[in-house]
């Protein structure tokens, strides 16, 4: 008990004399966790109803265990996106933590005790935001819910303790290679493939999709004139899918690009982002796999929308009222904007954080007179290379979600829908353009004296 | 007459860093203590073997024995323990926590160790002012000159009275002064402990504070004889 003392102690020395970047972690870690609580708690709430119940919001839409089971399943997939922006946040000062880390591991620290020093330095940020987030979010079910059931709150009480665990654990885990050797800062022999963040991150959408199928299996009971919890984990097993190809494709195609611009590039910027690419080709793909879930669910969502509002405002054979399916789509809608603005931010902290990382060797290339504009140009080359193929991929996806959709109701394919991704990618050019006022900081010569 | 045992011993050691070879069938040994220099041209492969003895990087092949043990067999665990009791480890720079102030630098492998933080923090306290850092106990590593960085950083590897003080280039990255501060400093307390010190250096200057200096060439050991 002493010693987890001492730890929780060093732990906090450690991150009061950090230096900004820290407190950036450590703020927007907790503004990810009250999130996922968020997100989290509203589908346990909804997942402990039985049967048919009288809910007073979203027009009925929650009243019947089919269309509950598609809000749930909707909730849970708007995890995905805070699990990428949560593990970009990870990466904010990776560096310097990895490297004190290894000082401690070389002061004498047992692998374990460096673990559990990073575990406390990730959870209590963690366990700040799912209790901000679980105290209004339980005020705001009491408001809306007389008596709340034993079934909600045990709900409750597991997604609150779960965030800051799993938080904790991630911390912990993200540090295989510190913990592997206390030289981890000094030597690094070989090529990082990179790829462990990537498993992590897609360890936690097989989590959601996990929960998302229990979920459904025990919240949806079919009836006749009432859909199962079949179509929309159809769909968001086809989302996963094609959401995981374009994480796939993402880091090969930036490996591949890297590799071949980097012998062909006739301009500097060119060849310096290839470099990069050819150097850590997975960090893009970390960095872009939640903007090309989102694209592909954005993409397919489009399409189902503009089928349903044909369908809804021709009024012939509605079951139940306009606005119980105007509220859905609109539900969904917001759903999907949420997403995609914490994708981007998640895009602009990571680009941001990936120069901060790097900015000595910014400042050398400075100083040896690489102009600012080329490492500018470079930059946003590092996003837009790889994300070019990977989009075009997602959005495939999406339009075939749409099609099909589209096809299945018997209704013209709405092709407009295939330049939802353009637009994405041109967001994706904005949201990585918000660091270059960083990179007029970064390449300062003066950074020069910093390590 | 039988010879006496060495307290650290390295046997045929080699290691390769990817496709690189640093050190290839290297031997050495360190008495109980002795201050040992190990010199040799930049990339003969020094600091690997100083990391191979200190038990910070496994060899590929060979062997080292610390007061009897086996370190190539032990859990990393173990290992650890042996770094924060009984090795104490000073770099050319870097070794210092940067979030940490000074004191709690030096009193950071007595914290590890489970040593409350008042006894922990004296006890640092005592060994900078020794070395006459202690009116910069307060700041951060950032703000200190190279010669109190690398005095605090020696005295955190000696906090624990070790038994052993392997010294990677300590003086590498300082003015000839600050050097020699540095040195006297390591082997005036050494001598006073009986602490063994393992030097690594390519500096003859520096070399000369040794009892013994042996030469790393091509990763392999070349005893120079005595030099003090």
């Amino acid at each position: 008990m002493s010693s987890l003392r001492s730890d929780l102690r060093l732990a906090w020395e450690l991150t009061r004399g950090s230096d900004r970047g820290e407190w950036w972690r450590v703020a927007l870690t907790a503004a990810g966790a009250a999130l996922a609580t968020g997100f989290a708690l509203a589908a346990v709430a909804l997942a402990s109803l039985r049967g048919s119940y009288r809910v007073p919001v979203a027009a009925g839409l929650l009243d019947e265990p089919g269309t509950r089971s598609g809000v749930i399943v909707g909730l849970l997939l708007l995890l995905v996106p805070v699990l990428g922006f949560l593990g970009q946040c990870a990466r904010i000062g990776a560096v310097h933590r990895d490297r004190r880390l290894a000082g401690l591991r070389l002061a004498g620290a047992t692998p374990w005790q460096v673990r559990r020093i990073a575990a406390l330095e990730t959870g209590p940020a963690c366990l700040l935001g799912s209790a901000v987030a679980t105290g209004f979010s339980v005020l705001l079910l009491l408001r809306q819910w007389d008596r709340p059931t034993a079934l909600a709150w045990v709900g409750i009480a597991l997604v609150a303790a779960a965030v800051p665990v799993l938080g904790a654990v991630a911390g912990a885990l993200a540090l295989r290679r510190v913990v592997a050797s206390p030289l981890g800062w000094v030597r690094r022999v070989g090529q990082r493939n990179g790829r462990g963040p990537g498993l992590l991150f897609l360890a936690g959408i097989l989590l959601v999709a996990v929960v998302a199928l229990l979920a459904v299996a025990t919240t949806s009971t079919p009836a006749a004139n009432r859909p199962n919890g079949g179509p929309p984990l159809q769909l968001m097993g086809m989302v996963l899918a094609v959401g995981a190809g374009a994480v796939w494709l993402s880091g090969a195609t930036a490996k591949a690009t890297g590799r071949l611009l980097a012998v062909r590039a006739r301009s500097a910027a060119t060849l310096i982002a290839a470099e990069r690419l050819r150097d850590d080709p997975w960090s893009a793909a970390r960095t872009h796999a939640a903007v090309l879930l989102v694209t592909v669910a954005g993409t397919g969502f489009l399409g189902i929308r503009q089928v349903l509002s044909d369908v809804v405002h021709s009024g012939r054979n509605l079951s139940a009222s306009t606005s119980y399916y105007t509220t859905g789509l609109d539900l969904t809608g917001a759903a999907i904007a949420v997403a995609f603005a914490i994708t981007l931010s998640g895009l602009a902290v990571g680009t941001a954080e990936s120069l901060a990382t790097r900015r000595r060797g910014l400042a050398a290339q400075a100083a040896a007179g690489v102009p600012r504009t080329v490492l500018g140009r470079a930059l946003l080359l590092e996003t837009a290379l790889p994300l070019a193929p990977a989009m075009l991929l997602s959005g495939l996806g999406g339009t075939a979600i749409g099609a099909w959709y589209a096809l299945l109701a018997g209704r013209p394919v709405p092709w407009v829908i295939a330049l939802a991704p353009v637009a994405v990618y041109a967001a994706c050019l904005l949201a990585a353009a918000t660091s270059l006022p960083l990179l007029r900081r970064s390449v300062r010569p003066g950074e020069l004296r910093y390590a | 007459m039988s010879r006496p045992v060495p307290l650290l011993s390295a046997s045929g050691l080699t290691k390769a860093h990817g496709r690189t070879p640093a050190l290839r069938g290297a031997s050495v040994e360190l008495h109980e203590g002795e201050i040992l220099a190990v010199t040799g041209a930049s990339g003969s492969g020094k600091s690997t073997l100083l990391h191979c003895l200190a038990g910070i990087v496994r060899p590929d092949e060979g062997s080292v024995t610390y007061d009897g043990q086996r370190l190539t067999d032990l859990p990393e665990k173990r290992l650890s323990e042996l770094r924060r009791t009984e090795f104490g480890v000073v770099f050319q720079f870097g070794q210092l926590i940067p979030e940490l102030t000074a004191l709690d630098n030096v009193a950071l492998p007595l914290l590890l160790a489970g040593t409350d933080r008042a006894g922990a923090r004296a006890r640092a306290g005592e060994w900078l002012e020794r070395f006459g850092v202690r009116g910069q106990q307060d700041l951060r590593p950032g703000e200190l000159s190279g010669g109190q960085a690398q005095r605090t950083a020696l005295a955190r590897a000696l906090v624990t009275g070790p038994k052993v003080v392997f010294a990677d280039e300590p003086t590498g990255a300082l003015d000839s002064l600050s050097g020699e501060q540095v040195m006297t400093a390591l082997v005036h307390t050494a001598r006073e402990s009986g602490t063994s010190v393992l030097l690594i250096t390519h500096d003859a200057q520096v070399a000369a504070y040794a009892d013994r200096e042996v030469q790393l060439r091509d990763g392999a050991v070349t005893p120079l004889g005595v030099t003090a």
